[in-house]
């Protein structure tokens, strides 16, 4: 009788009218999600291949070591076609070099602002908003519009237990919904194998968690449909409810999530921190430079008493230790703003981290917060895209100064400007080598910073839990509440 | 009619397959929807409760079918006290209800074959669901259209259909004829004679005077949720049931005897 009922719940779906229409406008939209996320992606390569290209060559033709700085591209990442995330804010490139901190600058947005209006439509999106809504316009009625119809009467004359029924209901809209829509999910990803796309093993297993997470969410939307059509009478009002649910569950809940961890938990700007940090330099300074001339007023008190011959002896006598002194204290300084920089950028990120916790937190009330942020965990183009990169840039940035400067001392003698002062020719200047490039071979290569399969199933394993929980908590209610569902 | 009431409190129980054991209902709102209401249909034979609206006809077929319990009585479908034993006594029941839509997605065929299996059914052929069809007046050319197309009329007769291939023993009609034109109307007289025929017990619930008395064994006119009449067309023959149903109606009076 199971099997009956799953069959016709599966039959009246693909019957409807409504079926042909729906399935075919979602199927429109994610085989052109994928094809646009294809070319965006390849693009990007090409782009990236040709500035790394551009960046070597600049490399070659660099004369010394020193002061040498190397650009470092953000890599695109397969994943990005399914789920863009944030990699369209984040910037494409960072220098790295002895007078430039690490900053990824230059996003796709930024060069391209049009895209931001609207944003890109990637599968994750589309799942989001177009599948929960179309999950949602087949279960509003499911059990209701039976009732009105009289079919729940006609159902209930006969030996059928009411779990049965609605487990039947369940597993057929979830059928009757899912494999359709794998269809055009299966054509996208054939798509994307003869585009080329290099998909590796890795990328299969993410992909393949990405679509079970995105099934799970469509099914979530079908049970909460199946719920409310069972906790009501009439289904203008089931819709009604379950409208103003999936605004508030897709589109208010996300946003008004992080906008109240904004207010929450503040965090000074960039701009205050880079304020707060010239201050606190500026006032080591005048500090430093208020006790040197203290030190110098100090050492000419010593002198007053002395013969300009007594000074001069004194003078060279101490002269050494004085700029030592002054060195040191200078060093200390520098150390010490160093370190309280560091301080503030890292109390600013802490502080970020725990409003982007917060943030995420509360937008975790609504499913599909919990499935958004699961999919950018699997793309890798999270908020951890941006932090990930600077912290392997910054890891990067040590190594290449580092190697940059053995280099220089290698080459020592060899390398800069010689300026020669000679008695017949007077000032010459010279380059050491001539025009002679620099073996670059030896370079630190950057390693694109890598998620493991266990990071990425440890950062979504909460959200898909999440998806889990609300999905059966979903089924039980509709369950418990169709068991004392009045049919008549 | 006292027969039939003594089937219902003595050994005679088993005789009728639908019974009626002092059912009443009252609704949360309060509302007492049947009161002490006692009635026996015993196999071959055709009870026609008749009454306004709000009368307790419709509750007491959804107290038949248990899609409500009752507030103290018994309904009973072949011994079997369906509150005590809502699935099986649903085995026994063939239902048409008044308007009922059914799936009109599927075709008439499609329908009659999900109700048939779902009434445990699983043997008829598509012949068979097409003599159902025809049988109750529904033209070959209509048998595998989609119900979305059809008049009210015709999703009546699909309705019929599926209670006839149910084969069950007992057969719940409310208001099977509404929606029916004169002539769909007398064919469908003339199904449930033949339907009595088979032996089957039929409880309808209708506001058809003429047609009650035309077909009917026994007819009960209900009032506020009491009977307040019952008679067999042997005792009716030569009184006026319009006349009867009206003074019924205006006195609200309670079956005498």
């Amino acid at each position: 009788m199971l099997k009956l009922m799953i069959l016709k719940e599966l039959k009246s779906i693909i019957s409807s009218p409504k079926f042909a229409a729906t399935f075919g406008a979602c199927s429109i939209l994610i085989l052109l999600s994928i094809f646009i996320g294809i070319n965006e992606y390849q693009e990007n390569v090409k782009a990236y291949d040709t500035a790394s290209q551009l960046n070597n060559q600049r490399l070659a033709e660099s004369l010394s070591w020193h002061g040498m700085s190397n650009q470092i591209f953000r890599k695109p990442q397969v994943m990005q076609i399914l789920v863009s995330g944030v990699q369209n804010d984040i910037g494409r490139l960072s220098s790295v070099g002895r007078y430039e901190g690490i900053k990824l600058r230059r996003s796709s947005y930024s060069d391209d602002p049009i895209f931001a209006v609207f944003r890109f439509i990637d599968f994750a999106f589309i799942t989001q908003v177009a599948l929960s809504l179309l999950a949602i316009l087949f279960t509003y009625d499911a059990i209701n519009g039976e009732r009105e119809r009289g079919t729940l009467k006609l159902t209930f004359a006969n030996a059928v237990p009411r779990a049965k029924y609605i487990l039947a209901k369940f597993l057929g809209s979830t059928l009757g919904l899912v494999i359709p829509l794998l269809i055009p999910i299966l054509i996208g990803i054939l798509l994307m194998l003869l585009y080329r796309v290099p998909i590796t093993g890795e990328d299969w297993i993410k992909i393949s968690v990405l679509l079970l997470t995105s099934i799970l969410f469509f099914v979530f939307f079908i049970a909460a449909g199946l719920m409310v059509s069972a906790m009501t009478r009439r289904s203008s009002t089931s819709f009604m409810i379950l409208l103003v649910a999936w605004v508030t569950m897709v589109l208010i809940v996300p946003r008004a999530g992080v906008m109240l961890a904004g207010q929450l938990v503040t965090i000074p700007s960039v701009a205050e921190i880079e304020s707060q940090q010239a201050a606190y330099e500026q006032s080591a300074w005048d500090a430093h430079y208020d006790k040197m001339e203290e030190a110098r007023i100090a050492r000419r008190q010593q002198m007053a008493n002395m013969t300009p011959a007594e000074k001069e002896a004194f003078e060279e006598d101490n002269m050494w230790g004085w700029m030592e002194e002054e060195e040191a204290s200078r060093k200390k300084i520098q150390g010490e703003i160093s370190d309280h920089n560091k301080k503030l950028n890292e109390d600013h990120r802490n502080r970020r981290s725990e409003q982007e916790r917060l943030g995420f937190s509360l937008s975790r009330f609504s499913p599909a917060s919990a499935y958004q942020l699961a999919c950018m965990t699997l793309a890798n183009t999270n908020i951890m895209l941006k932090n990930s990169y600077e912290d392997a840039l910054n890891q990067y940035r040590d190594g290449f100064l580092a190697f940059t400067s053995r280099k220089q001392e290698e080459n020592e003698g060899t390398s800069g400007i010689r300026i020669s002062i000679d008695s017949e020719t007077g000032f010459s200047f010279s380059g050491s080598r001539g025009i002679e490039s620099l073996d670059l071979s030896e370079i630190p290569r950057f390693d694109v910073p890598r998620q493991t399969l266990s990071t990425i199933a440890n950062s979504t394993i909460l959200d898909v839990g999440i998806l889990l929980f609300y999905t059966i908590a979903a089924f039980a209610l509709g369950f418990f509440a169709f068991l004392r569902y009045d049919v008549r | 009619m006292n027969e039939t009431l003594s089937q219902i409190d003595g050994s005679g129980r088993q005789e009728s397959m639908l019974v009626a054991a002092h059912l009443s209902k009252r609704y949360e709102d309060g509302v007492l929807a049947l009161d002490d209401l006692s009635l026996a249909v015993a196999p071959g034979e055709i009870y026609a409760m008749l009454g306004g609206n709000g009368a307790g006809k419709t509750t007491t077929i959804n107290l038949f079918l248990n899609f409500i319990d009752p507030t103290s009585g018994q309904a009973i479908v072949d011994g079997i006290v369906t509150h005590e034993e809502p699935l099986t006594a649903r085995q026994k029941i063939a239902y048409v209800s008044e308007n009922v839509m059914l799936y009109t997605n599927f075709t008439a065929l499609q329908n009659l074959d999900y109700f048939a299996r779902l009434g445990g059914q699983n043997d008829y052929s598509k012949e068979e669901y097409r003599t159902a069809l025809l049988r109750v007046g529904l033209q070959e050319e209509a048998h595998g259209k989609r119900l979305r197309d059809f008049s009210k009329g015709m999703r009546q007769k699909c309705g019929i259909a599926i209670a006839i291939l149910k084969d069950a023993p007992a057969i719940l009609l409310d208001e099977p004829t509404s929606g029916l034109d004169p002539k769909a109307g007398l064919e469908f007289i003339s199904l449930l004679d033949d339907l009595r025929s088979e032996g089957k017990a039929i409880l309808m619930s209708t506001h058809d005077i003429f047609r009650a008395k035309q077909i009917a064994n026994t007819i009960g006119i209900m009032n506020e949720g009491k009977l307040v009449m019952q008679k067999t067309t042997e005792e009716l023959r030569g009184e006026n049931l319009e006349e009867l149903y009206v003074n019924y109606m205006v006195s609200g009076m309670a079956v005498a005897s």
